[in-house]
């Protein structure tokens, strides 16, 4: 397991700049410098230069980082309870109940996603929450699909069976037995959310739906890179080339741990 | 000379030599047959001159005149489609789920660059493999065709464009045992008919005898002995072949020394399990029907039967660990309430062990924590210490070291696994065993070693056994009973020797008459 990562090492390498430019910098990321307003690349102690009202380009761009992932991790993590604990109930359970609560997640799949978190940040207002709850919502649906097959799987399997001819609880089978041997999955399936919930997030960023000004993320900058592209195409092509490459690096890595453990 | 002849090959996989200094021969119209436990590399030995494993064959390999040896991939390819025929294992993972029967067919009789068949000609190919209603079957999938079928229309897509060699890879494993007997007789028929030579790869001595006229015995990837099968069977010069050959169980070998049966322990009247279909149709399913039998103390009851003949199903509902919906299971004359309102100790007394070792074991848990997990629960408040000496002498009681404790179960071959699945089993001090197939799915060598532990455990500590099987002649050496299923339903009953002496249902009759 020594040969080298690549996708992993550009995923840590990025998370580890998000983290550590800030106190790096002399810019804040909403810190607006009015001597060097548009500043090219590489101009004084602007090393990405400016956007058009003078904010440090790279500080902004850990800054969105930052943002992205963490909604993604949180999301993810939100996905992954959730989806663990109502996938194997199901499972476990079986059945009509099984049959319930599988069709209450194929409804939810069919609800037009876009919609209700227009309608939320409409009657709400927009904050970092509301991008959470709207993205949870969707995420969690495949995960609890994934979590049901495999503890459909396993319940029939002989050492279950064991367990429970040895007198274990059905509490401590689920906890010691059906847990342990589904977390690995579970795990392979939670770094794919995570590059799913980037790319959701900077949608609705990108929409104007996500995050508030001044605070920022991929998707805010993407934006705001495309529209000003003409004038200076650098403000564009940083915050997407990162995006692009967070995606990828993630899937690669989430692929191959599914891959490993089914 | 010989149709296919190897001489001192050699199998390595990535520079790891498996297989070295093989030889065999193949005659046409003749059957040879390689037997060796799992990971002998009898596998091996067959498929790679055919290129059809990752591994580099070394050596010389004659078919029909063909050195496989030195040609190139193009013309192995060309003499594994015109000259052979395989036939694998699993029928249906061999067979493709989305084609017809059909549409395999043609493929496989056109695949040596034979004209498109007509209808007729398919027809007549599933009459040569004995499959009834061939004209239906053409438009069937593989999933509407039962084990035998599948495994019989496998053979006739092998044989479909008239190869010289027939290259079988354990075609009988997964069948019944009456089943087998038929596909070995139908193989038997067409080796005379068409004049082809088999090269038959199985890990059961028993499945091949009779059949076989040269047998090859391989072991870690070595030929240990090879000659005439009814010399090497009768005079078996190595130790490892003489091994074999008494680890095989045989009808009519001498009775075993068994232990003498006390009281009546549990008795069952009129079980029956029925399932609802699953998912939201309507109807039912009856998996068994008025079972009743009695089990007493310190005695073995085998249960036989072809599979879906609901035998597992009854030690299931006697072991607490399915579904029991009619009739009463009576324990020293009480009743034992259903599954899940049995008492601790209740479960404590009747314990199960299943036929696959490795899938029986938690895969996150150390042997440790596995054979101390009934005492968990069934005498909490022991401190870990006497657990760990508790698991230590459960161990000891199957002949496994005391290392074996840290051990991953992943680490463990199948036959460990088994008797860390018993040492589980027993831990407990239970007085009734459930053994579902707990031999079936092991090595002969290593089954035999199941065998004999139990018949120890069985006169050490007195524990009853209820040993379900499709295999008669393996039941015999442990048993006194003998309960004979089919359909669901107990049709024969009776001591071992009366039921193998005169059976008298057509059941008993055909798995004796297969075994």
């Amino acid at each position: 397991m020594l040969k080298p990562r690549f996708p992993l090492v550009v995923v840590l390498a990025i998370i580890l700049l998000a983290l550590v430019l800030p106190f790096l910098l002399p810019w804040t990321y909403d810190q607006i410098d009015w001597d060097a307003v548009r500043a090219p690349a590489f101009s004084g102690a602007h090393i990405f230069g400016t956007d058009e009202i003078g904010r440090d380009r790279l500080a902004r761009l850990a800054a969105g980082t930052r943002i992205t992932l963490m909604v993604a991790i949180a999301a993810a993590l939100v996905s992954l309870v959730v989806g663990i604990a109502w996938g194997a109930t199901a499972g476990w359970i079986g059945g009509r109940v099984d049959e319930a609560m599988m069709r209450i997640v194929d409804g939810l799949y069919a609800l037009p996603f876009m919609f209700i978190v227009i309608l939320l940040m409409v009657v709400f207002g927009r904050s970092i929450l509301l991008v959470f709850v709207g993205i949870g919502l969707v995420e969690w649906l495949t995960m609890a699909r994934v979590v049901r097959g495999q503890v459909m799987a396993l319940k029939q399997r002989p050492f279950i069976l064991a367990a429970e001819a040895a007198g274990t609880p059905s509490r401590i089978i689920m906890l010691r037995h059906i847990l342990p041997n589904i977390a690995g999955v579970a795990l392979a399936y939670l770094m794919l959310t995570v590059p799913q919930v980037v790319m959701v997030e900077s949608f609705l960023s990108f929409l104007g739906l996500g995050v508030q000004e001044p605070l920022t993320s991929l998707g805010i900058l993407v934006k705001e890179g495309a529209d000003d592209m003409d004038m200076t195409p650098l403000g564009l092509v940083l915050p997407g080339g990162l995006l692009v490459m967070l995606l990828v690096c993630l899937t690669i890595e989430g692929e191959r741990l599914r891959d490993r453990f089914s | 000379m010989s149709l296919y002849e190897i001489r001192n090959m050699a199998v390595s996989i990535a520079g790891q030599r498996l297989v070295e200094d093989v030889s065999l021969t193949v005659e046409a119209g003749q059957c040879t047959a390689l037997i060796g436990a799992s990971g002998s590399g009898k596998s091996l030995t067959c498929l790679t001159p055919f290129g059809l494993t990752r591994g580099v064959a070394m050596g010389s390999m004659v078919l029909d005149g063909i050195d496989l040896g030195s040609a190139d991939a193009a013309r192995i390819r060309e003499a594994r489609c015109r000259l052979t025929g395989f036939i694998f294992q699993q029928p249906l993972t061999a067979l493709t789920p989305h084609l017809t029967v059909g549409a395999q067919l043609q493929e496989a009789t056109m695949q040596a660059g034979a004209a498109r068949p007509s209808v007729r000609e398919l027809v007549r190919q599933l009459e040569r493999v004995g499959l009834s209603r061939a004209d239906e079957r053409l438009d069937q999938f593989p999933h509407r065709l039962s084990g035998g079928e599948r495994q019989r229309v496998m053979i006739a897509a092998a044989i479909a464009h008239n190869p010289k060699l027939l290259v079988a890879d354990e075609p009988t494993s997964a069948l019944d045992a009456s089943l087998r007997a038929e596909i070995m007789g139908l193989l038997y028929q067409l080796r005379i008919e068409q004049g082809l030579g088999l090269l038959l790869v199985s890990h059961d001595l028993a499945s091949v005898e009779g059949h076989a006229d040269q047998l090859v015995v391989m072991d870690r990837g070595r030929v240990v002995e090879r000659g005439p099968a009814s010399k090497v069977l009768s005079d078996a010069r190595e130790d490892y072949t003489r091994r074999l050959i008494a680890a095989t169980p045989r009808l009519h070998e001498p009775a075993p020394k068994l232990s003498r049966p006390g009281e009546i322990l549990l008795e069952t009247r009129g079980l029956g399990v029925t399932f609802d279909r699953p998912g939201w149709r309507r109807g039912k399913i009856q998996a068994l029907a008025d079972a009743s039998l009695i089990i007493r103390q310190r005695e073995s009851l085998a249960i036989v039967g072809g599979s879906g003949s609901g035998k597992s199903t009854i030690g299931r509902g006697i072991a607490g660990i399915g579904p029991v919906t009619e009739g009463e299971i009576l324990w020293r004359g009480s009743m034992l309430p259903e599954r899940r309102k049995r008492s601790l100790d209740m479960r404590r007394l009747i314990q199960p062990v299943f036929q696959d070792p490795v899938a029986s074991l938690d895969p996150q848990w150390r042997v440790q924590d596995i054979v101390v997990e009934p005492l968990r629960n069934l005498r909490p408040g022991l401190t870990t210490a006497e657990y760990q000496e508790m698991a230590r002498v459960a161990l000891t009681d199957v002949d496994l070291a005391e290392e074996f404790l840290a051990r991953w179960p992943t680490s463990l071959s199948g036959g460990q696994a088994q008797r860390v699945a018993i040492a589980r089993a027993i831990i407990a001090s239970p007085q009734l065993l459930v053994l579902d197939e707990a031999t079936s799915a092991l090595d002969p060598l290593v089954g035999a070693g199941i065998l004999e532990l139990l018949l120890r455990l069985q006169s050490e500590n007195g524990i009853s056994l209820l040993f379900i099987t499709h295999n008669i002649a393996a039941a015999r050496r442990l048993c006194h009973r003998i309960a004979v299923m089919e359909d669901g339903r107990i049709v024969e009953t009776g001591t071992m020797r009366e039921v193998i002496g005169h059976p008298a249902h057509p059941a008993t009759q055909k798995l004796i008459s297969a075994s």
